[in-house]
């Protein structure tokens, strides 16, 4: 169970000195970053990590969380000023989020959001403070075997569940495997993979892959598609949403809260998929469904909602098991490590406090983010209008200085540069990106439990089968994958009739 | 903008990683077997062989025409400009620890934007100073983060 104490004690670190300092900063950026179309949370975590490497670990990690929390509810910005999300995440906020902003109530509208975010981040950071504990404690009697089964289920469920290839993903995923095991046998202590290249030996720099991965190869896409994301020339007034406002999307906090934080639990899908989830529901139970996607207030409220409730759920697998929800808490988890805190249920038992701590910076950054984004709605509406120009430039030279800052050496902005551009290319022509990176994270985990386990039973692999928490966990990834694969197949098939009808229209 | 088979791609990426897995075979095989510690190699054969198969089932669907599709081809004005971008970001990388940050940096971003399309003069100068003296400032000097100083060690 929580521990109120240590709750109450994280609050007092987490809003004194620097660290609110910190998280404030934090917040301001991460919003800024959502509302630009085409910077993505993740991205935007990816960016200032280095920036976090001067900070003690505390400071640091309220820093990133106010990132988080602030670029997931920012997207929302730019979906009702000018018709394109700031972040995937927030497609489903357009549905009535703009044509709110056409019938002049584009202030109202983002009012709502910013109140919606907040409600449904501060639900989802109190359920992860409340069963992220729960969680932990039960995850203590995992031994070898069941973490060894749990990496093959994060794999599993990341690797067939992102982008629209999972044979893709499954490249994507096994080469991020290969990619882990450069360096160091954890075993025996030989080198493997390395090329003689003794930089290599204790294996690839992960920050500046990180970066490359995911914010130069972005970095990258922007430089293709200079995005001409239209002015935004609306006037926000009446933000402060009314009492009444508040009231009728009651319903839609009520559905989207439960909504965001279980989509959020389940791996490797996010905020995107709680946000569409949330809307669907909310519009179902309507009494005037019709009224969706003409500016209906609870849209926004329920997309919003849904979309910040699923932050805490990202989480809560990260924190307690040491295995990412997606690609935001993949860099998150990066950057604990960094700081010397490796996620799972150790860290409960080791750092208590610190986990505490963590829980107040994630309720406190919902609340932080509703403050700025009502103050400064005005300011962040603007930042839309930013020239792409010279904004991808910056970007790209925070990624190089980012990389370089870590140990100092030319090898990892190497790192970052070649894989920026290889994630690029992978983005480009469907490679899923995260599978790389969160088989990264995985790998060691799978390996070095492995041989833990074979080890531990001489060899003997049936102990795979017969220990019933690690023969659930890898029934539940062979599930997984079946479901996958059907679903490729479907969707292949819809592929493939859309290019035949393609090929005979260019045809005639 | 028309969709595009992803065919050539798929039979490109299929053949690039193909030789990846055959030689974690052969490096997996020349490790030494630690008695007491299990083989070393089964995990890393183990994933290869997986990837093989998904290599080989990925070279097979674009052989058979059944490739995803694409919206567009990268070609023209965007391919040069990311090209352009790539190259001089690869140029930035070499020259950065012997020319020194600011001095790297500065052309760096002149030429970054100019290839992004930026025509004022005044403003791309501007930008090209200003960025490079700030960042170095935020992260060397505030944050003790020390960055390349090239000709100016």
């Amino acid at each position: 169970m929580v521990d109120l104490g240590l709750l109450l004690h994280g609050f007092g670190t987490v809003l004194s000195g620097y660290n609110i300092i910190a998280l404030v900063l934090g917040s301001f950026f991460g919003i800024i970053i959502g509302a630009i179309p085409g910077l993505t949370a993740t991205m935007g975590i990816a960016i200032l990590v280095p920036f976090t490497f001067g900070m003690t670990p505390i400071t640091g990690i309220v820093m990133l969380l106010g990132i988080y929390t602030g670029a997931i509810y920012g997207g929302g910005i730019a979906s009702i000023l000018i018709k394109t999300p700031g972040t995937p995440a927030a497609a489903a906020t357009v549905f009535d989020g703009y044509p709110m902003a056409q019938q002049g109530l584009a202030g109202r509208a983002i009012g709502i959001a910013t109140i919606s975010s907040g409600v449904g981040g501060t639900f989802t950071a109190l359920c992860l403070a409340f069963f992220a504990p729960i969680l932990a404690t039960f995850a203590l009697r995992f031994s070898a075997p069941e973490y060894f089964a749990l990496a093959c289920f994060g794999l599993a469920v990341t690797i067939t569940l992102s982008g629209r290839s999972p044979v893709k993903g499954v490249i994507s995923g096994l080469l991020g495997l290969l990619l882990a095991m450069v360096g160091l046998d954890p075993m025996g202590g030989f080198q493997r993979f390395t090329f003689g290249f003794a930089e290599l030996t204790g294996g690839l720099s992960f920050v500046p892959m990180l970066i490359g991965l995911f914010a130069l190869s972005e970095g990258f896409r922007q430089v293709e598609i200079i995005l001409t994301a239209p002015k935004v020339s609306a006037v926000l007034k009446n933000i402060l949403p009314s009492l009444q406002d508040l009231k009728k999307c009651l319903p839609a906090f009520l559905r989207a809260c439960p909504i965001g934080l279980i989509v959020g639990i389940t791996p490797a899908i996010g905020a995107d998929t709680a946000a569409f989830l949330s809307y669907a529901e909310t519009k179902r139970a309507s009494k005037e469904p019709e009224s969706f996607g003409k500016g209906n207030p609870a849209g926004v409220a329920a997309a919003q909602c849904g979309e910040n409730a699923s932050t805490g759920g990202d989480v809560l697998p990260m924190i307690t098991l040491g295995i990412p929800g997606d690609a935001a808490t993949a860099v998150l988890m990066g950057a604990l490590t960094i700081h010397n805190l490796q996620p799972g249920p150790m860290l409960f038992q080791g750092h208590p406090e610190v986990v505490h701590q963590i829980f107040a910076g994630m309720i406190a950054a919902n609340v932080v983010f509703v403050i700025l984004g009502l103050i400064f709605a005005r300011f962040f509406a603007q930042v839309i209008n930013i020239d792409r120009k010279f904004l991808v430039p910056l970007i790209f030279v925070t990624c190089m200085v980012g990389s370089y800052a870590i140990n100092n050496v030319l090898y990892d902005l190497a790192t970052c540069a070649i894989f920026g551009f290889l994630g690029y290319l992978m983005i480009r022509y469907d490679f899923p990106v995260a599978p790389m990176v969160l088989a990264q994270i995985l790998g060691g985990m799978m390996e070095s439990n492995y041989r833990r386990a074979v080890v531990m039973f001489q060899g003997d692999v049936s102990m795979f089968l017969t220990r019933p928490i690690a023969l659930t966990i890898l029934a539940l990834a062979a599930f997984t994958t079946i479901v996958a694969v059907r679903r490729q197949r479907a969707a292949l098939k819809q592929e493939a009739a859309q290019l035949a009808a393609l090929e005979q229209s260019s045809g005639q | 903008m028309p969709l595009v088979s992803m065919k050539k791609v798929d039979i490109i990426s299929a053949l690039c990683v193909i030789p990846i897995c055959v030689y974690v075979f052969y490096e997996s095989g020349r490790w030494p077997i630690l008695p007491d510690l299990g083989n070393p190699a089964w995990i890393p054969r183990g994933v290869a062989a997986v990837l093989l198969g998904a290599a080989l089932l990925l070279l097979g669907k674009a052989l058979t025409g059944r490739s995803l599709t694409l919206p567009g081809r990268l070609e023209g004005a965007d391919r040069a400009r990311v090209l352009s971008v790539a190259a001089l970001t690869g140029v930035y990388v070499v020259i950065i620890e012997r020319l020194g940050f600011m001095t790297a940096t500065a052309p760096y971003l002149f030429g970054f934007s100019l290839a992004l399309g930026e025509r004022r003069w005044s403003r791309l100068i501007l930008f090209a100073v200003v960025v490079p003296v700030t960042t170095y400032v935020v992260f060397d000097r505030l944050l003790n983060v020390p960055l390349p100083r090239g000709l100016f060690r």
